[in-house]
């Protein structure tokens, strides 16, 4: 359909196709030109052949030589009066560089969008799950395809100012200021056994035999609780879904978490599994339920290393709360009557030997660098969809608030707090896409972001994701005005899951890409997590798939953040933020769109972006054969 | 001579209260019903008994002799007998005359609209040349009463005849010009004409007051002159009765037919539907909608059209587009239905404003806007026909790259068009720059 002045600006270096008859001698005007969110369509269709047709900046004003007919692209043998193209966009390049004092990186090529988005209006999102369903949603915000342009330079302008002051202060660029540390001692485990006591012997853990009783007793909705001690050989051994994975640590002396030092037992971790007294799964959309090798996304920051024990816990909760945020959080606390355990016989250990490795971590802030923010969406819309945060161990419960309680609105913790285990993670549907406890304990983004030399990581902004609209737009705008008094150069906006939580997870980023901030957001979309809704503030986006068909797997963790997902959003906001224009999203999900950003990432860098398996690398579940492979 | 009906809403605005009562005789020009708010004086167009007040109609039984005088309108100022006259639009939309011309124009334009625009329907075009004086008249009057400085006749170039008729008059009118339109379908939409004339694109909420100008019927005017030169009410109505019919399917202009006519009176003095017919339109074949033979002829009626039987789907899949130009939803699946076919999306061209009364208009009528996407829709959805009520240049887009798509295309008009022999809406041949005569002469 014909087009507005706007929507012709925006599509400037789009090729000009008319929209309907234009007769010979007319001045060609954006309403002469038909939309080219639709080409992909026509072309598809066989309509359209957009060979040697010009942009629309280069006919818009010139005069149409030959009547022509609808659909018919704009050549230069029916054009005259060719405006020749404008480089408009190099001139800002070179002013962000120059006033900036350093090289924005990789410059020498743009990075692409790799997600599936919203076209000509019109939103598909496909559900495979046994039978086909497709569903399609009218868009009322502008696609993130059409606002690209749009949106440049804009941020530009946000990028210049700040930066044009720092250039006058050259020495506050080089100078680095530790705000924190946080120091992890690693106490190496071979070996859980039961005992009479809770205690670790060297390299041997021994859980007291009988607590389980205590743990049931502890949680009036829980009814039982077994735990299973899962060594390397035991792998293929099934299990209810998992829950949560959880490190087994704990704050020495009167260390705060995200301070100080925290130990940490290596070679063993928490997994919290359930059902309720009816055999039913404590998960919602999907779940892990299954042998664990098939199950397992090996190596995710929030899933088992390969080779790890698992202190299994299999909580069976009371009836029908399975769904009722009560229950999952019964089972939670059960286990970590367990840990908790292990957390003071850990705290006792005097014996420095038993120190296998020390990691330091320090938050340091550069300031004259571009200032960012990472705004972490996590879920709170209640039922198993919670987090605890800032218990007073890592990864604990005692000191923790629900964000549900907390009504959801933003929490700002510090990049070590996050690395420190201030989330306490209770959300398990979706495995695929859902942020384990673990995930926060390793999060990529965080730990690539702290190190990166050229930005200054100011902090972390948890907000929780509730089931209402109304609230999703309350705590989205309470995350604008934070970010807004932050004076931040950029920010990084990251959600678990897909579907509920993309409408706050949009919203952020409109109230963020609204003050003029460039944003990249990170999420698993692919192919079933496509985007429900969109606005003209998303044009940056890293893609978290990992599996080979786009899709929730209910493999555990198989398409959370990775370290080459952080990797490339890294480059995509400094990109966003030296002005560059990310490019539009292919019309389909189509994951050599990451391929060739992380080739390029690796060319410009010099180092090679390991990516990581997939679910490929397992043995195949009978689940995964019959559902989804 | 059948019973006659005259509906009591015949106009824009709303129904009018009887002023008769059953079993009163009424003469050619009595007063039977007034208007209660905005509306015109309705007419008795015979002698005769009135036989029945319903809620919404007077019926009338007609003497068996009718003499040719009327009841003469009291005398008054020229704005005065046209409102008194119950004169209002006959093109169609029915705003009462009275109300449209009571309007200072400070040296504007009478845009005077021969469009025709409806294919098959010629009352317009017999009316300019037969009745050239009357009707010239008729614009005078309309341009004192609005103290206009200009009147234009917008008439379609290829009735060369009338446009020769017309010229030669207008020689020696000092203010009076023609501009012709090309044979375009909706060169005679309100703000088509003020585009086409005065170079200026009216908002579909806007008036063409906004232009300084009054757009009325080549009826209408004719009316006008009728109520102030000849003391005359408004009770009679220009027709062409068209279609499949006895004796073939070339129209029947009848002049002055008494408002309260059936249908089925106007087909049988035609000569009678021939055979098995689809439907009978009334009005014409983008703007009016399938009747039945009792219907009467109202002050707005312009067309009675025989159709032939319509095409079998047999439950295809159908999508319609829907537009300012022809049909209503409604009267697309009407038809939809009448083809057997199943609806399965529906599509709004982008250009198709919606008004406070439902009412569609388009925002530059005659200008295509794109269709592609609409097309892709439909292919979406499913359908393998499509059904289009666009004007010419729109359907000619439609045709740019639905066929391609492998969507068969329909015009709401096809079967109108096949029953008259008149090209189908499809692709757009002739231009839409039409060359204007010397200084408008």
């Amino acid at each position: 359909m014909s087009i507005s002045a706007e929507t012709a600006k925006e599509h400037a270096k789009d090729p000009a196709v008319l929209c309907c008859r234009a007769e010979e001698g007319i001045t060609i005007q954006a309403s002469n030109l038909e939309d080219p969110a639709i080409f992909d369509d026509l072309v598809d269709s066989g309509l359209l052949d957009l060979t040697g047709a010009l942009t629309i900046e280069q006919v818009l004003g010139a005069k149409l030589t030959k009547t022509c007919d609808s659909l018919c692209p704009l050549t230069s043998d029916v054009v005259e009066g060719i405006t020749a193209p404008t480089e408009k966009k190099d001139g800002k390049q070179q002013n962000v560089a120059y006033a900036d004092g350093t090289d924005p990186i990789l410059r020498t090529g743009s990075v692409q969008k790799d997600w599936t988005s919203v076209q000509g209006g019109v939103l598909k999102i496909h559900i495979g799950e046994g039978k086909d369903i497709d569903i399609e949603l009218p868009v009322t915000a502008a696609t993130p395809a059409e606002s690209s342009v749009q949106t440049v330079p804009a941020a530009c302008g946000a990028v210049q100012t700040p930066s044009a002051d720092k250039i006058q202060d050259p020495e506050a660029e080089t100078e680095e200021k530790t705000v924190r540390s946080l120091t992890r001692k690693h106490y190496r485990i071979k070996e859980v056994k039961r005992g009479p006591e809770t205690k670790i012997d060297k390299d041997v853990l021994y859980i007291r035999e009988g607590i389980e009783a205590e743990c049931v007793a502890s949680q009036e909705l829980v009814h039982d609780l077994k735990i299973d001690i899962i060594t390397p050989e035991e792998y293929h051994t099934y299990s209810e879904t998992i829950m949560d994975v959880q490190p087994v640590a704990c704050k020495e002396g009167d260390c705060e978490l995200g301070t100080g030092v925290t130990r940490v037992l290596d070679g063993v971790v928490m997994m919290v599994t359930g059902t309720d007294d009816n055999g039913v799964q404590i998960g919602e959309f999907g779940s892990s339920e299954g042998y664990l090798d098939e199950n397992i996304m090996w190596n995710r920051p929030g899933a088992p290393d390969k080779g790890e024990i698992f202190i299994k816990t299999q909580v069976t909760i009371e009836a029908g709360m399975n769904m009722e945020r009560p229950g999952p959080l019964a089972a939670h606390a059960a286990t970590d009557y367990i840990t908790q355990e292990i957390r003071e016989a850990l705290k006792a250990l005097e014996d420095d030997s038993l120190v296998a490795d020390i990691e330091e971590f320090h938050q340091v802030r550069r300031p004259g660098k571009k200032k960012i923010v990472i705004v972490k969406e996590i879920m709170g819309q209640g039922a198993m969809h919670d987090n605890l945060i800032l218990p007073v161990e890592p990864v604990g419960v005692l000191g923790a608030k629900p964000n549900v309680d907390l009504g959801n609105v933003p929490v700002c913790v510090s990049p070590l707090e996050v690395l420190d285990g201030c989330i306490h993670a209770l959300t398990c549907i979706g495995p695929a896409s859902k942020e384990m406890s673990r995930h926060y304990w390793r999060e990529p983004l965080v730990l690539e972001a702290l190190y990166d030399k050229e930005i200054d990581l100011c902090g972390v902004i948890f907000v929780g994701s509730p089931q209402i609209n109304a609230e999703k737009f309350y705590v989205s705008k309470r995350v604008g005005m934070m970010v807004e008094m932050m004076d931040v150069d950029g920010a990084f906006i990251t959600t678990e899951g897909f579907g509920n939580n993309h409408i706050d997870f949009a919203s952020h980023h409109e109230q963020i890409g609204m003050r003029g901030i460039p944003v990249v957001g990170l999420s698993f979309c692919a192919v079933q997590g496509a985007l429900v809704v969109g606005n003209k503030y998303m044009t940056n986006m890293v893609d978290n798939n990992k599996s080979e068909s786009g899709i929730e797997n209910e493999v555990l963790a198989c398409n959370t953040l990775c370290t080459e997902d952080a990797l490339r959003a890294l480059v995509m906001l400094k990109n966003a933020m030296a002005g560059e224009e990310v490019k539009k999203p292919e019309k389909k999900w189509n994951p050599n769109v990451k391929s060739s950003n992380v080739e390029l990432i690796s060319n410009v860098t010099g180092k090679p972006v390991e990516l990581v398996k997939n679910e490929q690398s397992l043995p195949m579940s009978k689940k995964r054969k019959e559902k989804y492979d | 001579m059948e019973n006659l009906q005259f509906l009591l809403k015949q106009h824009v605005g709303v129904p009018c209260r009887p002023v008769v009562e059953e079993g009163e005789m009424v003469e050619k020009g009595t007063l039977i019903a007034v208007p209660e708010g905005l509306g015109a004086n309705l007419f008795s167009s015979v002698y005769g008994t009135v036989k029945e007040v319903r809620e919404d109609r007077i019926i009338v039984c007609p003497d068996k002799m009718q003499k040719e005088e009327y009841v003469q309108l009291s005398e008054g100022t020229p704005l005065e007998m046209v409102k008194e006259a119950g004169i209002v639009g006959m093109g169609g939309a029915g705003f009462p005359t009275g109300i449209k011309l009571d309007v200072n124009l400070q040296g504007g334009t009478i845009l005077v609209n021969v469009a025709e625009c409806e294919p098959g329907l010629c009352h317009n075009i017999r009316q300019i040349e037969e009745q050239t004086d009357m009707t010239i008249e008729g614009a005078r009057i309309c341009k004192e009463i609005t103290k206009a400085s200009k009147v234009i006749f917008a008439i379609k170039a290829k009735n060369r005849h009338a446009v020769e008729k017309l010229r030669a008059v207008l020689q020696k009118e000092a203010d009076m010009y023609i501009h012709l339109l090309p044979d375009i379908y909706p060169m005679g939409e309100e703000r088509a004409v003020v585009r086409e004339c005065l170079g200026k694109l009216l908002d579909p909420v806007q008036l063409p007051t906004a232009a300084d100008a009054v757009v009325i019927n080549v009826e209408t005017v004719l009316r006008v002159a009728e109520a102030v030169k000849l003391r005359k009410p408004c009770f009679s109505k220009n027709i062409t009765v068209i279609g499949k019919l006895k004796g073939g399917e070339e129209p029947h202009v009848y002049m002055d037919v008494p408002v309260g006519t059936s249908v089925e009176d106007m087909i049988e003095r035609s000569g009678g539907i021939d055979g098995v017919y689809g439907e009978i339109i009334m009005g014409g074949p983008f703007t009016g909608r399938a009747v039945n033979l009792e219907e009467p002829v109202t002050k707005t009626t312009g067309g009675i059209i025989v159709t032939i039987d319509f095409p079998d789907l047999h439950g295809a899949p159908v999508g319609l587009l829907v537009c300012a130009c022809g049909g209503s939803e409604e009267r697309m699946r009407d038809i939809c239905n009448k083809m057997h076919g199943t609806v399965v999306s529906v599509a709004k061209c982008k250009q198709a404003a919606e008004m406070q009364n439902k009412a569609l208009k388009c925002e530059n009528p005659g200008n295509c806007p794109g269709q592609a996407a609409k097309c892709l829709q439909f292919k979406k959805d499913g359908a393998q026909y499509i059904i289009i009520g666009n004007c010419s240049d729109c359907s000619n887009t439609v045709m740019g790259s639905a066929p391609k798509m492998k969507l068969k295309v329909f015009h709401q008009t096809d079967h109108v068009m096949r029953t008259i022999h008149h090209p189908l809406y499809r692709r757009l041949r002739v231009s839409k720059q039409e060359e204007q005569l010397p200084g408008g002469k």
